[in-house]
Formats: structure tokens, sequence, C-alpha cells
């Protein structure tokens, strides 16, 4: 399983939302919205959470996802559910 | 002044003065057997339009408009289905797709100067989002937008754009990659179709619809002000779905025209036809395929009306989804059992079912198609906050919320990976569209056989949609040994 000490989860998570965007992996940035900039639609957006939690062996509920919409704050739900199962 | 505008209260959605201006035209301008063996609109018909004062239905009355909103474009449409559909979708597009943008994010001085000409119908829109390589999957839009200083420069191919033909003004989704004054991500924006580098493509030739004009486009560094974008930059994805929210609700709303006509012709076919010693309305098996068709399409009725009535944005795109798939999914039924119903004089051209059935086709692929939409309605759902369904308008309606809610809340169990699971967010998205309809409808019609009748059709699809749920390792299987 993935955990908050393995450097490689940040550029993997970065390559996931690249897959899901208008953007090349080298184009996005942590303030960037997963609507507005990223071109997603809600649904879009939960579909990335949900490959997340896929990847990364995460437990993440509709209602916490559904708070999300930034890479940042995609960034810090992971690295929260990460610390947790460290 | 139009026929329509001297008809018109903005006050009034609904207003009979106008439907019955719109029938009368309809009645006497419009022949779609002849329009769809021409495969495009006459002029004429065009020119009634437009001295009807359709075009401007529901542009501000500041710009020669009529002010009027969704309630009663829809109410227009639906009758003007009723008679020729493709009249109904040029109509509709140009109400809709076309200029929903800029009547609504577009800058004031940019609406007095575009509007004016798309009020009286000498300028038509057309609307260019889907591409060649993207359809549903608006994140795939290969259309750029870049900054040029004052301009903006636009390039790109779309696909599949109704009114293309006889666009004067192209409503555009174009994506931004973060040029320097320019924020990235979608942005809509108003194209004048004769600007330069504007390629028109030669009209498509299609199963029905012909009288409407579909054509693709070519944008090769298009150049326009900048003040031609529609609302601030970036934020193309929310003027996106308002946009297409009133899209879906018109194009719903040409479904319950064309259902009830062909209901309508049905009714008065199996009144007049005798088989074995009687009227075929009189045949069991005939009253219970008029009786399904009759709730199917007073729930359509229902739901379009219902839907065209929200205020709110978010709240009319979720009405809207299921709208769209209920009535093109059930007015393709309609159809299809007046056109049965009819026997073999339904197959041919003349009774004009066949047109009607071959129109009707495209409403369950455009403006999203339905599984996309069914997927999208299901993870609609689990976004919302669970809880008691509200007051249902009856006992049937109630168990079929309780058993939406009930499947809902099962998938919300799962967490956030249920969205890798699209077949469970379509079938969940099956029983929203269900549920909607028969809340809408059962609301609408208080008579308790109708609503009785209206559930068991529900609990049917329901159950059907259940049974086709197959385990993942066992398509797969079937698919290899079918290969």
């Amino acid at each position: 399983m993935t955990t908050v000490a393995d450097a490689k989860w940040e550029g993997r998570m970065i390559e996931l939302i690249a897959e899901v965007s208008l953007m090349k992996a080298d184009q996005i940035r942590p303030q960037h919205r997963l609507r507005e900039d990223l071109g997603m639609d809600s649904v879009c957006s939960l579909e990335l959470i949900s490959m997340l939690a896929e990847e990364f062996g995460l437990d993440i509920s509709v209602e916490e996802a559904a708070h999300v919409f930034t890479v940042d704050e995609a960034m810090a739900m992971a690295r929260r559910h990460l610390q947790r199962g460290a | 002044m139009t026929a329509l505008a001297a008809r018109v209260d903005p006050a009034a959605q609904t207003d009979l003065a106008v439907i019955e201006a719109v029938q009368r035209f309809a009645r006497r301008e419009l022949h779609p057997l002849q329009t769809d063996r021409q495969g495009h609109l006459d002029p004429s018909t065009l020119e009634g339009l437009e001295a009807l004062g359709v075009f401007g239905l529901t542009l501000p009355t500041a710009h020669g408009g009529l002010g009027a909103g969704l309630p009663l474009a829809t109410e227009v449409v639906r009758t003007l289905a009723e008679v020729d559909r493709s009249v109904a979708v040029t109509v509709g597009l140009h109400l809709g797709l076309g200029t929903r943008a800029l009547v609504r994010y577009g800058g004031a001085a940019l609406q007095a100067e575009l509007v004016p000409p798309l009020s009286t119908g000498a300028c038509i829109a057309a609307f260019a989002t889907t591409e060649p390589g993207a359809g549903s999957d608006l994140s795939r839009l290969a259309t750029r937008v870049h900054s040029d200083g004052a301009w903006l420069r636009v390039s790109g191919e779309k696909a599949y754009v109704t009114n293309g033909g006889l666009a004067g003004l192209l409503t555009v989704t174009a994506a931004s990659l973060g040029d320097p004054g320019l924020e990235r991500g979608l942005t809509m924006l108003a194209l004048p179709a004769s600007a330069p580098g504007v390629g028109r493509g030669p009209e498509e030739r299609k199963l029905g619809l012909k009288g409407s004009s579909t054509t693709g486009f070519v944008l090769d560094a298009v150049r326009v002000p900048r003040r031609f974008m529609l609302g601030e930059p970036s934020t193309g994805a929310r003027q996106l779905e308002h946009t297409l929210s009133w899209g879906r609700t018109l194009m719903a709303a040409g479904c319950v025209g064309a259902a009830v006509a062909a209901l309508r012709q049905a009714r008065d076919h199996t009144a007049l036809r005798r088989q074995f010693g009687k009227a075929l309305e009189a045949q069991p098996v005939v009253r219970g395929q008029l009786a399904g068709a009759a709730v199917r399409c007073g729930a359509m009725q229902a739901l379009v009306a219902h839907t065209a009535s929200q205020t709110d944005d978010a709240a009319l795109h979720r009405w809207s989804v299921s709208a769209k798939v209920f009535a093109s999914e059930q007015g393709s039924q309609v159809v299809d059992t007046a056109l049965q119903l009819h026997g073999a004089s339904g197959y041919l051209e003349d009774t004009g079912l066949a047109l009607m059935l071959r129109d009707m086709r495209v409403t369950r692929i455009f403006e999203g198609a339905n599984d996309v939409l069914l997927t999208h309605a299901g993870a609609l759902e689990l976004q919302r906050p669970a809880g008691q369904p509200q007051a249902p308008a009856c006992a049937g309606a109630r168990a079929i919320a309780e058993r939406v809610a009930r499947r809902a809340a099962r998938l919300r169990a799962l967490g956030v990976r249920v969205f890798q699971r699209p077949e469970q967010l379509h079938q969940l998205g099956v029983g929203v569209v269900w549920r909607d309809a028969v809340d809408a409808g059962c609301r609408a019609v208080a008579d308790p056989a109708w609503q009785a009748t209206l559930c068991r059709e529900a609990f049917a699809a329901l159950r059907e949609s259940e049974r086709r749920l197959h385990p993942a390792d066992e398509l797969a299987r079937v698919l290899e040994v079918s290969s």
C-alpha cells in the first residue's frame, strides 16, 4: 500500500489528474481548480478522486470527496488518508 | 409587430394566445413530409416563422425580443413538434443552445450589437461545442482560444452543429490553456459565422430531422474582439451547464409534442379500424398499449413543465437531465407503439409515423447520449444529501422514491470508489429518472388509476434495469465466446 513516506505518490497523483483533465502533467499546479481550470464537471472530479482512492487504497466517503475543489485539496485529502494508514 | 409580439405577456409565462397562434401557423404552413423529402426547410417556412416572431421569443425585450422564459419556450417548441419536428428543432436550438449563453452571460454592449437580428430571425444561432474527438466528454475539447491583445483567436473543429447551414452566429465552447490575460479553462464565446477563418462544412446526410440543418465547422485562427467572450474567462463549464439545461429541456419538449401527436393519431386510427368484429381500441391488448402510451405522454409533459419552472441553476440542471432522458426514451416508445398500432400502414411514409420515428431517434443521442446522462444522473444523486424523500404525490410514488433512496444508500456505503462503477451509477440513474417522472406526473394528474398505471410502468423499468446488471466477468466471458 502507498504511504505518505513514499515520495512518488504525489507525482502519480498528478499523472492521474492529467489523465482526466485538459492539462498535461507538467502544467498542473496545486492552486488549479478541478472544474474551472482543469475542465472537469462535478461528476468528473468525483471520478478523479475515485481513481485516486483506487490507486492508493484509500477509503474516502462521497461526502468528503464532494468538498474537494482544487488540486491542493485533493493532495491534502490523500495525504490525510495516507498518514492515517501509515 | 410580429404575430406573437401582440400576444406575449412576459408575466404570464404560458400564454394560451401565443400557443394558439403557433398552433394555427403550424397547421396551416408546415408540411413535414414535403420538407423531409426535399431535405431542407423552404425559405418561405423560415420567413413565416420570422413573421410569427418565434425567433425572438426568449430574447430580451430591450433588443426586439419578447422576453419570455423557459416555460413558454417549451410550450412553443412542443406545439411546433406536434406538426413538424425539423421546424421545432430549428427554433428550439436557436432559443436554447444557440442564444441562451449570449442572453445570460453576454455584456450589454455585445447584446445590443448581436441580439436584434437574432430576435427577428434575420440571423439564426447555432451551438458549436461537440467535436469529432469529443462528444459527451467535454474535458477532451481540442478547440483552443488564445489571447491576442484586444482580440481572441479561436482554432479547432466542430461537428454535428444543428442549424449549421443557416447560422449567422455560433455560440462556441473552447479551452484556454492560460495565455496572459486569459485564465485557463473552458470559455464560451459568440462567433459570427461570417468571420474570416470560419469554414462551414457540407450538409450532413441523416436518418431523420432532414429539414433541420446539420454541418461541421473548421475554425482556423478566427479572430473576434475580446468582448465577444460570454461571461468571465474560464467560467465556461458553469455556463455550458446552464446552456445545456435549456437545450435539454427544449429538446424534451419536442419529444412531448411528437409523442402526443403520435398518440392522438393512434387513438384516431384504433377507434376507426375494426378487426375481429370490433374496433381495435376495444381489444384489451390494444387498450393496454394506448393506456401505457397515454401515461407516458402525461408524465413526459408534467416532467418537462416542472423542469422548465425551475429557477435555480443546479435544480434546472438536475431536472433537465431527467426530462431529456425520460422524454427521449418514452417518446421513442410512444411513437413506436403508435406505428405498431397502425399495422402495415404505419410503415408507409404517408401516415407520417415513419417520419416521426426517424426524427425521434437522434434525441436519445444528442445533447448528451442517454447512457452517459443516466450515469451522470446516478452520480448527481449520490452527491445530494441522503434523507427521507419529500412528501410524495401518492403511495406508488413514495414506494419508488424509497426504492431509489435504498439503492443510493447502498452505493454511498461503497465510498467514493463507486464513481469507478459506471454500471452501478447508470442503474441508479434509471431509478432517478423514473422517480422524477413519477413524482412530476402524479402531482400533475390526480386520478388514482392514471397514477397506478404510471407507477406500474416505473416499477417494471426499475426491475428491468436491475435484471440487466450482469457481473463484469460474466459479460467478459460472453463477449469472448461470442467473438
